[in-house]
């Protein structure tokens, strides 16, 4: 039943991309998902689109993959679309039937809220596609360092999470080996109606969080055997280190994005002289 | 009645680059009332292989009949079959989830449609048949019984569902050695007295010694030997080869064979093989 589910969505390839460091990034990540609200003409989403046709190309992950990750939002981009449609009357009147109208200023701003939306999706899944979940883990510890001077338990939070993490593949071991266990002794999970399928999942519940109970507690005394603390300062075994490829990645996406922000910030004096940059 | 493997295969993550043959045309046929052992390494196929029988794994390919249920149907009345064949997986204890001892075991029957006030029957001869005391133990937490306990109530969880078949994933593994005798005892007094057939896989080869019948070896998907007990282990040699342990029973009678005595009949436990050592001994007396 779970055994089809891999954990996160990594890609494991080697690319320009997966050998980047994770916290050069997720920077240049959030770097893009702020810098796509600065974008207002189809002109830039142009330019957008070769950028983001570069950074699929410099990471190797099949567009499959990628396109994979916007059945998340199929629904909201679909209610965003239809919205957009039909509540905007703005602009010229293009088709009327009953209570539904379309203006062109409609479709527009639907056109252009779609593609932010798919642009921002695809090019935040780079990040996870590319980086593998320990990695993501080290480098927020990383970036987080900074708070430790105002008492935010950094290392200790970057623990809980690599250790959720860890846990998962061996939860989902045991969910599957539980689920068959019971299907064993003749437990159907598939029919039935809503109420008695949420009871038929009580079987599978308890044993799970009994075995995570007593996981978490041999893990605890474990670490506790060895003098496992956390505040001393540690040592990690895979250093990260920042390479010409983050320096030119860096270089690439700086330009880019000032240049979004500059017309962005300059459109009143520039789109009287290039209108089409403007549309 | 019985279970009839034809040329049985199943391959996992079928035309993945990661492809894994689990099971390699296995061909074999179990009578009602057997005691089957079945060893291997990890990764032979042994687990693969009796989770097909309880339709846990459907039918890839081949042929598989269980108590004449075709399992390679395209429909299978899932809920005969699970009351005919009883599984037991490793650390049945981990899927003890009930308020009550009782509700745990009346859990298997229930589900397959075991009338109300006969499941309360068999949840007592359940809990007694695996030694347990039924005022005792049937209003308490399963979580409050020891391990051995909580293993013994698991199994009676399946035994309420009255099996003709009795399918155990290493029953014994992680037991004190009284709690393993046990199990073992209580395994075999269902397979004499109440003739359910009992497939075991087992990594233990001096339980499977003394226990088995007959010995299904697996390697890497395929049936290496399908031999009794005495006869499998009589082959130190390729027994070895295949990385098993050769049991004590066995390794001492191998011994007293290669000095010339004669083995013929049944030497599987400690019992048997030092009555044939006392009956040489009083032959011998006896000839001087």
């Amino acid at each position: 039943m779970f055994r089809d589910v891999t954990f996160g969505q990594y890609y494991p390839t080697r690319s320009f991309m997966h050998s980047m460091d994770a916290r050069v990034k997720i920077l240049l990540n959030i770097l893009y998902l702020v810098g796509i609200f600065f974008i207002t003409s189809f002109a830039v989403y142009g330019f957008l689109t070769v950028l983001l046709v570069v950074m699929i190309a410099c990471s190797r992950v099949p567009l499959k993959s990628i396109l994979r990750s916007l059945r998340g939002i199929l629904f909201l981009l679909l209610l965003t679309v239809i919205l957009n449609i039909f509540l905007n009357t703005s602009g010229k009147l293009l088709w009327q039937w009953w209570i539904f109208s379309i203006y062109d200023q409609g479709l527009y701003s639907a056109a252009k809220l779609f593609l932010r939306l798919v642009y921002l999706v695809m090019g935040a899944s780079l990040l996870t596609l590319t980086t593998t979940p320990v990695d993501l883990t080290h480098a927020i510890e990383s970036l987080l360092k900074p708070l430790k001077l105002i008492r935010v338990p950094v290392h200790e939070l970057a623990l809980i999470m690599s250790l959720t993490l860890s846990f998962i593949p061996s939860l989902m071991e045991e969910t599957d080996r539980i689920i068959r266990a019971q299907k064993a002794r003749g437990a159907n999970f598939d029919t039935g109606g809503l109420i008695k399928r949420a009871k038929a999942f009580v079987p599978i519940l308890i044993p799970l969080l009994v075995s995570s109970f007593r996981r978490a507690e041999e893990l605890a005394n474990a670490m506790s055997s060895r003098c496992y603390g956390g505040p001393v300062k540690r040592t990690s075994m895979r250093v990260m280190r920042i390479g010409w490829r983050d320096v030119v990645a860096t270089l690439v996406m700086l330009i880019f994005w000032g240049g979004v922000i500059t017309l962005y910030a300059m459109s009143g004096t520039l789109s009287p002289m290039v209108p089409w940059l403007y549309f | 009645m019985s279970i009839i493997a034809k040329e049985l295969s199943f391959v996992y993550n079928k035309g993945a680059a990661f492809q894994k043959q689990a099971l390699n045309k296995i061909s074999v046929n179990i009578e009602d009332g057997e005691f089957v052992a079945i060893v291997g390494h990890t990764g032979s196929g042994k687990t693969t292989f009796v989770q097909h029988l309880n339709a846990l794994i459907r039918v890839q390919s081949g042929q598989l009949t269980v108590n004449g249920i075709d399992l390679a149907a395209r429909k299978v009345d899932l809920k005969k079959l699970r009351g005919e064949v009883g599984m037991v997986f490793q650390y049945p204890e981990y899927q003890l989830f009930a308020d009550t001892v009782e509700q745990d075991v009346a859990f298997g029957p229930k589900n397959i449609g075991v009338p109300k006030t006969e499941i309360a029957d068999r949840v007592k001869f359940a809990l007694q048949q695996v030694g347990m005391q039924y005022d005792k133990v049937a209003h308490k937490s399963p979580f409050e019984l020891s391990g051995g306990e909580k293993r013994r109530v698991a199994l009676a969880g399946v035994l309420a569902m009255h099996p003709k078949v009795l399918v155990l994933d290493e029953p014994t593994a992680g037991l004190d050695p009284q709690g393993k005798k046990e199990i073992l005892q209580l395994v075999n007094t269902l397979n004499k007295d109440n003739g359910i057939t009992v497939i075991m896989v087992s990594h233990d080869m001096n339980e499977v010694y003394e226990n088995a019948r007959r010995i299904l070896v697996l390697k890497e998907g395929e049936i290496r030997y399908d031999l009794p007990p005495q006869q499998l282990f009589a082959k130190e040699q390729e027994i070895q080869e295949l990385n098993l342990e050769v049991p004590y029973m066995a390794q001492f009678v191998n011994v007293l064979r290669q000095h010339g005595m004669e083995a013929d009949s049944e030497l599987l436990t400690p019992e048997q093989v030092c009555q044939a050592v006392v009956e040489l001994r009083n032959k011998e007396v006896g000839d001087v």
